[in-house]
């Protein structure tokens, strides 16, 4: 690889996941951290790397012009957002390549972060190549009563479909994190609230469109990953099942594949449903012309009905478990980096492989270590952490930035979040043993200021084994 | 001599101290006490009084004619030595005549309404009721007038110096319509440095602005006397059917001080060379003569050599001879027959204040309802008229040509809209199709009339500059301007970041140049600060695209008062911009609704208003009245009237206020929108008259900038004092808007707001 300086726009464990990618791959690389982070291992990491300064302090992790001032002083080549903060900002992208002196943003295009940014027009995409989106407006509506009947419709279609609670959202177009979102029971109501969200989203965000959606209630979290390069190879890395979350919509274990009709029965052809949303996903891919790692979001009710829900055009914290149990043909000496080819793809090279040449084997887990307290609302612990070990297994690996050889203070500013932790077996049934097994064997010790000990969500994750997979 | 002096002989100090207060007179004037040692002269005066009982009579009487031979002497001299910077200190001296003089003199007895001398809503404003009466051959006739004025009330500060606030400028518009009420004529005398600048409600600019706007229509002849004509303060009461000026007085845009200091770039606080103050007081062609030759005024009234002082008598018969011929004489011009008219106007005007100030017949001064009419009409032509002499066209040899098509069309455009919505439209639905018809000859046929004229106009100046607008705008390229087919400002080429000023107050993060001017219309997205933008970005942004037609580019603006350095600026600003005036003036669409719109831009002279672009803005009202479409304002920034073109600019102010008026009444929509600053006269006219105004946020609008407050009244003001959000909570624009929605704003107010004339209603 030419001589590539690669800065890493992040922290925590995706930082140190995106160092291994680089140093995989021979390019040099250069961290930012804030002053909470100055403990953090991926600190820690890039200082003892070798020569040369590698470490830049930062006020914020969320100040463009921060960062790109740190990669002018640093020379670095190539930005690698990560996930959260800047990587699905199309604005840091572009002004990335548009600057005077340029620099490659690891990921998509940003036209394509900023089309499919939008979840209205990635349906109105979608709805164009016969991908299902969830039924309900594909633009934002103006007029009430067209909404009043685009809402009977919806109602009519779900008592059609046998659902004996039909209702629909209604959402603020503008709006986006859950605000400005509710939900209608009956149709003599939808009026009302239907003019409320009109005028909140009017106050809030000067824009009075509304969409309107059916209500989907009891449905499993399916993603589909893939993996593009900008020479118009487009491929998957087959599908994960995110149900398990906690009650504010966090992912807590993660499984791929989708689902597996050996352990459960499902009501529907589960692999049938598989095929045809990666077979969606790649069209839609094609269609935009996608190129990078990005994960397709869907949801899967319970007769089978699969409906696209939303793109993320960014390496994702699960991308690891496709990985694991993906092999590509002549090369399976080497495990499959989704990061690393991520990287490869954004600077210009090609993947050198096809689906033809990608297979799957066995099933992953990954287990989301938190210090939270499941029992209240999953509040967020706030403390030292002393002891922090984890069993040592050839099928399983740890990612984390805290420190094990010394106490280390968790940043009140940012997620608690402590390890992933990535689980392989031969099959689902092999996958959750190792996982239970795992879990009992790792040992978290802390206490907070007042001296109580640290509460993680390691029972939980135990509990909820139980339900992988299972629809 | 000696008659006179024994007369005073039983009283030698009181002739001594008038000796005294001449003496002081002639410093006032001068504005110097070494001037032939005046001061000095002072002395020998005190010292004289000082002596009366100590000095032999026959001692003390030479010594007092010797002293009042050489007053006398100076006081010859210096009458024959004013400057328009003397004439300002004779109308500033405290031994002039005030309001309260002109009360008790001119009038029979007057009531003073609205208050008494400190007990008063604004002391700075006097309104009474009066009996002004005149000789007809042995008969007294009375006459009843409302007199509105100021009263500088020399040396009472609670009178503000003639400075009224502006609940003074309300209590006057409330007594202009008590006027209207009974029918009785209004005298407005005007003793004003300028309006006291301050925005408290209603507004110094706001109410100036409601005062012009309902003068225009009031319904009863209206005389004007200027003595001190201080720009907005004297246009508050100063849009009258006849406009008299004292001989000695000044009626100008700015003070002469003030001019100085932004000529000579004075800093705050810092010294205004006195040359530079005379020099621009000649400039600024701010006497009576000079008024009188530019038509901003009819008549002058003459006053004594060195001016009417308190005890003037003799100016006071005068002046109330002038007063009841000037109202005779807008009467008179209402009357309906003609012969009577003719010979009443010719034996009334001809005759001059002599000797006698009888007259030989008495006119009554109520109107009925046509001669009210004819008084309007009247009193819009003299506005829409005045000055207009002064406005430059494009070529001196196509001035006729240009003239002709206007006319030309003019005409055939207004019978042709006549015809086609005040017609046809009742009967729309039963002749659409015939309309339709109408419409597509009509079109026909009006090319066919001026196309050829228009083609000769352009094959001597060249393509009318409908084209040239959208093509020089378009030359530069922006990263973006691939992506967004859009417009996107210059401003965005750089890749740079700025700063917001709210970044302290809000946390706001450094904006890249290229997001902020590019995406982000200007504006910032965590505080919604509007970062100022060219005014092509409106022009391209706002308006269907291609519907941008620029019209009248040949009234270009000048320098007709030679006023020195302004040519080059001019030239300068000509050059920079590629454009001839202050202003630009086109129809557009604006999501399909056909609008009228003129714009007052930054870049040329800080979009001050002069002859030419009140002339543009008065044409492209008409244009909006005759073609029923919906007429905005839109102010990119204004920095006020032109100050070099002096009266000619301040009549703008009434004559585009006018053009508004009967723009508004005829049942249009007239729309303001002020972006960056807007400030002063044309605020305070043509703008604040309308009854949709609005903000573009972040903008700044008043009447007087803080320096200019600051040094007026002493007061200091926090620096959002003008700001569009404190306009709001004053009362004094109707809504702030975001760059961004300013065309979805703006179309909704032109489908919701406005008369019932507009074309698509």
């Amino acid at each position: 690889m030419k001589k590539e300086k690669i800065l890493i726009a992040n922290r925590g464990e995706i930082a140190i996941r995106i160092m291994m990618a680089c140093e995989d791959l021979g390019c040099d690389y250069i961290v930012v951290y804030t002053h909470e982070d100055r403990e953090s291992l991926h600190v820690r990491r890039a200082r003892e790397k070798g020569p040369g300064k590698r470490t830049y302090r930062i006020a914020s992790y969320k100040d463009p012009n921060e960062i790109f001032a740190v990669a002018d002083q640093a020379g670095a080549t190539a930005i690698h957002p990560g996930y959260g903060f800047f990587s699905e900002n199309f604005r840091f992208a572009r002004r990335a390549t548009m600057r005077t002196r340029p620099i490659t943003f690891i990921g998509p295009r940003w036209e394509v972060i900023r089309d499919l940014g939008s979840k209205i027009n990635t349906k109105k995409v979608a709805k164009s190549l016969g991908i299902p989106v969830i039924p309900g407006s594909d633009s934002p509506i103006y007029s009430e009563i067209e909404a009043e009947a685009l809402a009977e419709e919806l109602f009519l279609q779900q008592r059609e479909q046998g659902i004996r609670a039909p209702s629909v959202l209604v959402k603020a177009s503008a709006g986006g994190g859950g605000m400005g979102i509710e939900e209608v029971q009956h149709l003599d109501t939808f009026r009302r609230v239907y003019r409320r969200i009109q005028n909140y989203a009017k106050r809030q965000f000067g824009d009075e469109g509304v969409l309107i959606e059916q209500c989907l209630r009891d449905y499993q979290h399916i993603e589909v990953q893939l993996l593009c390069d900008r020479h118009g190879t487009v491929t998957h890395f087959g599908t994960r099942n995110c149900t398990i979350q906690s009650t504010g919509r966090q992912k807590r274990v993660e499984v791929a594949p989708g689902f597996d009709p050996e352990v459960w029965d499902y009501s529907f052809d589960s692999l049938r449903v598989l095929k045809d949303i990666t077979g969606h996903s790649v069209n839609l891919a094609r269609e935009v012309g996608y190129d990078s790692a990005g994960t397709w979001e869907w949801v899967v009710t319970r007769d089978g009905r699969p409906y696209l829900l939303e793109v993320n055009t960014r390496i994702q914290v699960e991308n690891e478990i496709s990985a694991c149990i993906s092999r590509i043909r002549g090369r399976e000496d080497t495990p499959v980096n989704l990061i690393r080819e991520q990287i490869r793809t954004a600077l210009g090279e090609k993947l050198g492989f096809t689906q033809k040449d990608i297979y799957f084997e066995g099933t992953s887990i990954e287990l989301r270590i938190v210090a939270e307290d499941v029992k209240r609302g999953f509040a967020p612990w706030c403390g030292t952490i002393t002891r922090f070990e984890f069993p040592q297994r050839p099928w399983a690996r740890l990612y984390s930035h805290v420190p094990a050889d010394k106490p280390y203070n968790i940043p009140t500013e940012y997620d608690p979040n402590l390890a992933l932790a990535i689980i392989w077996g031969k099959d689902t049934g092999e996958a959750v043993e190792r996982a239970g097994e795992f879990l009992l064997g790792s040992n978290i010790e802390g206490h907070n200021a007042k001296g109580e000990p640290v509460i993680t969500n390691l029972a939980y994750l135990y509990d909820r084994l139980d339900d992988v997979l299972r629809f | 001599m000696t008659d006179t002096l024994h007369k005073h002989i039983a009283d030698s100090g009181q002739f001594l101290s008038q000796l005294a207060s001449r003496i002081t007179y002639l410093i006032d004037i001068i504005g110097d006490g070494s001037w032939f040692d005046l001061e000095k002269l002072l002395e020998e005066v005190q010292q004289v009084r000082n002596a009366i009982f100590d000095l032999p009579e026959k001692e003390l009487f030479k010594r007092m004619l010797m002293l009042e031979d050489r007053i006398s002497i100076l006081e010859d001299r210096a009458a024959r030595e004013i400057t328009p910077a003397r004439m300002v200190n004779i109308v500033r001296s405290v031994q002039r005549f005030t309001l309260q003089d002109i009360l008790e003199n001119v009038y029979d007895s007057f009531t003073e309404l609205g208050g008494e001398e400190d007990c008063n809503i604004d002391p700075a404003i006097v309104v009474a009721r009066a009996t002004i009466s005149r000789r007809v051959k042995k008969r007294i006739h009375k006459h009843q007038v409302m007199v509105i004025g100021h009263e500088k009330g020399m040396g009472e500060e609670y009178r503000n110096g003639g400075c009224a606030k502006p609940w003074g400028n309300d209590k006057a518009l409330r007594y202009m319509k008590v006027a209207e009420t009974e029918g009785i004529p209004i005298h407005f005398l005007i003793f004003t440095p300028g309006s006291y600048p301050i925005e408290d409600f209603p507004g110094a600019a706001q109410q100036i602005a409601r005062n012009i706007y309902a003068m225009c229509k009031l319904e009863v002849p209206t005389v004007s006397f200027i003595s001190e004509g201080g720009s907005g303060g004297a246009e508050a009461i100063g849009l009258a059917d006849f406009r008299l000026m004292a001989s000695h007085g000044y009626y100008s845009v700015i003070s002469p001080e003030g001019a100085a200091a932004i000529e000579g770039k004075i800093r705050e606080g810092g010294k205004v060379p006195r040359e530079l103050v005379e020099k621009c007081a000649r400039q600024l062609k701010m006497t009576a003569r000079d008024n009188l030759g530019l038509g901003t005024i009819d008549r002058i009234v003459h006053e004594p050599p060195l001016g009417a002082r308190k005890d003037d008598y003799d100016f006071f018969r005068r002046l109330r001879f002038e007063m009841i011929r000037a109202t005779d004489e807008v009467v008179l011009r209402t009357k309906s027959f003609r012969t009577f008219r003719a010979y009443a106007l010719k034996k009334q005007i001809a005759k001059d204040y002599g000797s006698s100030d009888t007259f030989d017949v008495h006119i009554p001064w109520r109107l009925s309802e046509k001669e009210t009419e004819r008084l309007l009409e009247n009193r819009s032509r003299k506005y829409r008229s005045m000055g207009q002499g002064y406005t430059e066209l494009k070529k001196e040899s196509l001035i006729d040509l240009h003239k002709l098509r206007d006319k030309t069309r003019e005409t055939i455009t207004r019978t042709y809209y006549e015809i086609k919505y005040g017609l046809l439209k009742p009967h729309k639905k039963n002749v659409q199709k015939v309309l339709e018809e109408v419409t597509g000859e009509g079109a026909a046929f009006l090319a066919k009339i001026t196309e050829p004229v228009k083609a000769a106009v352009d094959f001597l100046s060249g393509p009318d500059g409908e084209q040239r607008l959208l093509s020089d705008e378009n030359q530069h390229t922006s990263i973006f301007s691939r992506e967004w087919e859009q417009y996107v400002s210059p401003l965005a080429n750089e890749d740079r970041t700025v700063t917001c000023p709210n970044a302290a107050k809000y946390g706001c993060m450094d904006l890249w140049v290229p997001d902020l001017y590019g995406e982000f219309c200007g504006v910032c997205p965590t505080c919604g600060h509007h970062f100022p933008l060219e005014y092509q970005w409106y022009l391209q942004n706002l308006f269907d695209r291609g519907s941008v037609k620029e019209f009248n580019r040949h009234i270009v603006s000048g320098n007709p008062l030679k006023f020195e350095g302004l040519d080059a600026r001019l030239n300068r600003d000509m050059q920079r911009t590629g454009r001839r005036s202050g202003i630009i003036t086109f129809k557009a669409s604006v999501l399909g609704v056909k609008i009228v719109v003129a714009m007052l831009y930054s870049n040329f002279r800080s979009g001050t208003v002069g002859s030419a672009e009140g002339e543009k803005f008065l044409r492209a009202c008409d244009l909006a009245r005759t073609r029923r479409r919906p007429f905005l304002a839109y102010i990119h920034t204004t920095g006020g009237i032109r100050i070099q073109e002096g009266t000619l600019g301040v009549i703008q102010m009434p004559r585009c206020t006018m053009a508004v008026r009967e723009y508004v009444d005829s049942g249009g929509l007239y729309i303001v929108v002020y972006d960056n600053n807007s400030y002063a006269g044309p605020v305070a006219s043509f703008l604040g008259c309308s009854p949709y105004q609005v903000g573009i946020r972040s903008s700044r609008i008043g009447f007087a900038g803080p320096r200019v407050i600051r040094e007026t009244t002493g007061q200091d003001v926090p620096p959002d004092y003008h700001s569009a959000r404190n306009a709001l909570r004053r009362g004094h624009i109707q809504g702030i808007w975001d760059r961004r929605d300013f065309r979805k704003n703006l179309h909704d107010a032109l489908m919701t707001m406005g008369g019932p004339n507009l074309y698509y209603k």
